[in-house]
């Protein structure tokens, strides 16, 4: 059915190959690969530039709370603004439906305020943006050349380089930045939070992001199973530099709960209503804002696939460290020259999302089997963490049994664990477990804890293991 | 302009919720909507004030502030993980308002501590 529809709309449309033009941002075609293709069967021309009404919210240190609205078309608008040329420029984009002044993109400012003082740049199309996806998704093109001719005005006027610009776009938003990247040479990066998939998953480079739009790109992947049929709107495939997929990248944790507590949210029925709708796409950018104030919570692990990492196949991180997932990931520019590099993390199910990674190593001592589990809990110069569970089963002494964990805070140097171990039926022999050694590697400098035991103990009682 | 989306989609969930097998009323995950600590896979059904909303939650680590069993089953300090015990002094009316909170400790360090004296 699906298949005569877009057929249907291919030959509706068969007179592809017009073209608008618009002053200032040149023209655009509904040419193939823009139309006429297996990924894009419906052709659109993207709206004219004052339909869209790509608008520009500047946050800046001096105006955490309140924006200044400028514009390139009257340059006088950014010397009247807080706009400082000295420093770096970070746009963020929205995507499908949404809107610039949406709180996630304000908020986004703050947390970057509070480490760093930046031109915040909030991109407002919203006018563009509430509208059929295929329309929308050739609006897109507009908004980039917008950012670019925003760009030019800058480097014309202020003599400002491409290269302090930071671009970060979630959604259709992500692949503006790709037709930025196009038009001008040389901006410094760009960020793709679940890029997405509808018309651009599979297009040639020139339709969607893509790691040659800029001198450093960086993807998070949050959304990415195929839209039809489950629903996933982030692109699947590695386009940047660094690609991260967090949990895995198609399902995230949190994102399951029943539709009542989902809608009914912490934070409001309207970001429950939001998450509702697309919780996982949705991530990505509650990672990205996380990401800034938690700089080492997110290393993402370089591994084939997400099931290897999830047993111990790609652990440690490699020598010189892991990139980190979204505002630091800068750091590891160069340093990945292979073609694709895909990598991997755990996130928490509720913000703070950062979460660290070690792996244990139980092996138990005692004298009779018993079925039940293991729990241990890190204790070391940052804190401590709740116990996680390291194995379930039948549980037999001299027996070696290893789990990673990601845990909710960074314990530093561990100085001791706990170990605790139950099954949730009465015995009466009452038997005694006890681990005999623990060891505890830190995922991100690979240092390896040991821990011995010499006693045991019975089962819901904790027993303290010491270095060794 | 908002309102009657919500509206709508309030409904659909509704009839999603009643119709769907999982995690509505037992094995709740941490941040879904609970009465009682009963139906939360973590064990504490928490919220932060009288008048906010209880959701599921984690269990208090060591260290981390507790409340002992209360009758209500709904906590504004989770109880503590097994193996701890919540050190906590009971008064009447705390009792009654279920706010005696405590610390997690391990029952051992106090064996350890007295061992070392």
């Amino acid at each position: 059915m699906f298949a005569f529809w877009s057929l249907a709309l291919v030959l509706l449309d068969a007179t592809a190959g017009k073209e608008v033009c618009y002053d200032r941002l040149g023209c655009f075609s509904d040419d193939i690969p823009w139309a006429g293709t297996v990924q894009r069967p419906i052709a659109k021309l993207p709206w004219s530039p004052t339909r869209i009404n790509t608008r520009f919210l500047l946050y800046t240190k001096q105006n955490p709370n309140n924006f200044q609205e400028i514009t390139a078309i009257n340059p006088e608008t950014i010397d009247y603004s807080n706009f400082n040329a000295s420093k770096i420029t970070r746009f963020i984009t929205h995507g499908f439906v949404d809107q610039g002044e949406e709180n996630w993109l304000s908020d986004m400012c703050k947390r970057m305020f509070q480490v760093e003082d930046v031109n915040c740049i909030c991109i407002d199309w919203s006018s563009g943006s509430r509208c059929p996806y295929t329309q929308a998704s050739n609006n897109i093109r507009v908004v980039g050349a917008e950012v670019a001719y925003f760009v030019n005005v800058l480097q014309s006027k202020y003599g400002y380089s491409p290269s302090m610009v930071h671009f970060i776009g979630h959604s259709l938003g992500a692949h503006a930045g790709g037709e930025m990247g196009r038009r001008v040479p040389g901006i410094g990066r760009i960020t793709g939070l679940d890029p997405a998939q509808p018309y651009f998953q599979g297009t040639p480079t020139e339709v969607r992001l893509d790691k040659s739009n800029a001198d450093f790109v960086d993807i998070i992947h949050t959304d990415s199973a195929p839209t039809i049929p489950y629903m996933g709107f982030g692109i699947s495939q590695a386009i940047g530099h660094l690609d991260f997929y967090p949990n895995g990248g198609e399902y995230m944790p949190g994102c399951k709960k029943n539709p009542i507590s989902q809608i009914v949210d912490i934070d409001g029925i309207w970001e429950g209503t939001r998450d509702f709708v697309a919780c996982n796409h949705l991530r990505s950018y509650k990672y990205y804002s996380d990401s800034i104030v938690f700089p080492d919570g997110f290393l993402g692990y370089p591994c084939a696939a997400y099931n290897l990492f999830e047993t111990d196949g790609c652990f440690p991180c490699p020598n010189g460290g892991c990139p980190k997932m979204g505002h630091y990931a800068i750091e590891s520019k160069g340093r990945f020259t292979s073609s694709f590099t895909k990598l991997y993390l755990n996130t928490g199910d509720a913000k703070d999302f950062a979460r660290w990674r070690y792996k244990i190593s139980v092996t138990l001592s005692g004298r009779s089997s018993v079925r039940g589990y293991i729990n241990i809990a890190l204790y070391g110069s940052g804190g401590n963490t709740k116990q996680y569970q390291i194995f379930k089963g039948k549980l037999q002494p001299d027996e070696t049994y290893t789990h990673l964990i990601d845990v909710q805070l960074n314990v530093g140097s561990v100085t001791k664990v706990k170990f605790l171990w139950n099954n949730n039926i009465i015995n009466p022999t009452l038997p005694k477990l006890g681990a005999a050694k623990i060891t505890v590697q830190d995922g991100e400098d690979g240092t390896v804890y040991n821990f011995c035991g010499s006693d045991t103990v019975r089962e819901d009682v904790l027993q303290t293991l010491t270095p060794c | 302009m908002k309102s009657p989306w919500v509206l709508l989609l309030l409904t659909l969930a509704l009839a999603e919720a009643f119709s769907s097998q999982r995690g509505l009323i037992l094995n709740l995950e941490n941040g879904e909507l609970c009465l009682n600590s009963l139906q939360c896979k973590n064990g504490c059904c928490h919220r932060g004030s009288g008048l906010s909303l209880a959701r599921c939650a984690d269990k208090a680590a060591e260290f981390q502030e507790c409340s002992r069993w209360h009758l209500t089953g709904i906590y504004y300090r989770c109880p503590c993980e097994n193996g701890l015990s919540c050190e906590v002094d009971r008064t009447i009316i705390g009792t009654i308002t279920n706010t005696d909170y405590g610390i997690c400790e391990d029952p051992a360090r106090k064996l350890y501590v007295e061992e070392k004296h």
